[in-house]
């Protein structure tokens, strides 16, 4: 291994390689919780996944609990839990649109969650409805209104939340924080426009990305990496496979730094968020 | 801890007909695996799917190049009755000259079935001289997969997975719990603290580093089998010996 970036002396790699560890806080900003029906997950449920958590130096995981979104868990439940560990778990509340009571009764509770909830989580491909679609206005209204983060499933080629319908809605909700999960996977060209074409309201966020070859680094050409977010759908993804992600993508160290700590930390801080 | 010596087995090399990510010369394969630290790799073709005989040729001709004994190919078969490939022993021999170390097969792409009746008279030679088979071409087609263990219950097979990244627990441990020869590869497998999990359950013999390389870069999995949690010898085992002893116990 003589040479190779985990062997660089005082190289964020070496200390990742070496303790685990790099100095700085990691922030996972799309995570999950409970169990899920198309996988067997040993670890699943906040002890366990605090202590996976813990062990690779991540600092804040912003989760939406699996049942939350499927509607058998309220986001009262999801709270319940975060006021266990309010120094590590902050939760997205689960948006289901074929739930539209839920939405505002738990919305209404929204200020009274925080600091512990820092957003909305939506996930249309899965509850098929798409973004664009009325159902999901009451809740994009409130999110632009306080200017929340809004942590969206994406996905190239998604009638639901592919590329055209996120930048539709990143181009209407100018106030609302937009997080595209998986960074609308495969459709980079629309990646790139919903950054570019806002209104300096959408970030990128790269889970199931670490790890796929030149990605990473397309992405911090494209946009830059102060547009970049980290995130592994824990309890789906290990922590280390996706560090080890980005600390192999061929970017300078301040970019992972972006990515892993500081562009998450500072629109966590500004918010409030951190003062749990 | 002592340095880990990786030894990828899931790995491709050469151009790809359709645009698939692609390392096409050597030299650029070992900068590559220079730059994250992996020793050795078992490569097999980028372009095998679009012909077993072409891809085997090129590979061949592509490990008579300068690489210091870090790389080891797989090739890959076709049935035995259209005699495109020769019978097993004189196959053996050229995979022995050729620097090839273990087999592979693309039977869906090669239209026919992977089965005793067109496969047996190759696969029964491996198992028998203990030859490992890649099952890359399985990756995510379970019940025809199961349908091939069946067939080949005491075959050396390893199943290299990168084209999905969710946990495949149910469909993976029915195999190593039933398939003593049945190899599992990582690169696939993104379970939190899961390749330990793997470990504990059937064993640190079963468990192989695998990159999926060029689709995935080498090191994002070697973090997580670094910190995986499991014991140093284990964790040398899954990085490179597993491959290691599997390779050498083949009779070539």
């Amino acid at each position: 291994m003589k040479n190779s970036i985990w062997q660089k002396k005082g190289s964020l790699a070496e200390a990742y390689w070496n303790k685990g560890a790099a100095g700085f806080p990691v922030y996972d900003m799309h995570g999950h919780m409970g169990s899920h029906y198309a996988i067997y997950f040993k670890r699943c449920q906040a002890p366990e996944m605090l202590a996976h958590l813990k062990r690779a130096g991540v600092k804040i995981l912003a989760f939406s609990h699996h049942d939350a979104l499927w509607g058998s868990l309220r986001n009262q439940q999801v709270y319940e839990i975060c006021r266990q560990y309010p120094e590590t778990l902050r939760f997205y509340l689960a948006i289901n649109p074929h739930f539209p009571e839920h939405i505002k009764e738990d919305l209404a509770k929204f200020e009274s969650w925080r600091p512990l909830a820092i957003g909305l989580k939506l996930l249309s491909d899965y509850h098929r409805v798409p973004l664009s679609d009325p159902k999901y206005q009451y809740a994009l209204d409130f999110a632009n209104e306080r200017g929340l983060p809004v942590l969206c499933h994406t996905w190239g080629g998604s009638q639901y939340n592919g590329g055209p319908v996120m930048l539709q809605a990143a181009q209407k909700y100018k106030q609302a924080k937009f997080f595209m999960g998986h960074s609308i996977f495969g459709d980079w060209e629309y990646a790139r426009r919903c950054v570019q074409e806002s209104h300096d309201n959408v970030w990128l966020e790269l889970t199931a990305i670490p790890g796929e070859r030149g990605i990473i680094e397309k992405l911090v050409t494209m946009v830059g990496s102060q547009r970049l977010l980290f995130g592994t759908d824990l309890p789906w993804f290990d922590e280390f496979q996706a560090i080890g992600g980005v600390l192999a993508a061929k970017i300078s160290e301040e970019d992972m730094k972006n990515i892993l700590w500081r562009n998450a930390e500072a629109i966590l801080r500004e918010s409030g968020a951190l003062n749990a | 801890m002592p340095e880990l010596d990786f030894f990828d087995c899931n790995c491709r090399f050469g151009s790809a007909a359709a645009g698939e990510a692609a390392i096409a010369t050597l030299s650029e394969l070992l900068a590559e695996m220079d730059y994250y630290g992996v020793r050795r790799a078992l490569i097999r073709h980028n372009n095998l799917d679009k012909g077993a005989l072409s891809s085997n040729a090129l590979l061949a001709e592509a490990l008579t190049q300068k690489h210091e004994a870090r790389l080891v190919g797989a090739c890959c078969i076709l049935p035995a009755q259209c005699e495109e490939i020769p019978e097993p022993e004189e196959f053996f021999a050229w995979m022995r000259q050729s620097g090839m170390r273990a087999l592979t097969l693309s039977p869906f792409e090669h239209r026919y079935l992977p089965n005793r009746l067109t496969l047996g008279k190759m696969l029964d030679a491996a198992s028998e001289r203990k030859v490992p088979v890649l099952l890359n071409a399985f990756a995510g087609k379970w019940p025809e997969l199961y349908a091939f263990l069946q067939e080949f219950p005491k075959l050396t097979c390893i199943y290299v997975e990168s084209v999905g990244k969710w946990g495949s627990d149910r469909n993976i441990r029915p195999l190593l719990e039933n398939y003593q020869n049945f190899y599992f590869e990582t690169s696939g497998y993104w379970v939190p603290e899961g390749i330990a999990d793997l470990v504990e359950k059937y064993g640190n013999r079963r468990i192989l580093y695998g990159s999926g390389l060029p689709r995935y870069n080498q090191g994002s999995s070697m973090l997580q089998l670094r910190h995986s949690g499991m014991d140093a010898i284990s964790m040398a085992k899954v990085a490179g010996e597993n491959l290691e002893y599997l390779l050498q116990e083949a009779e070539i």
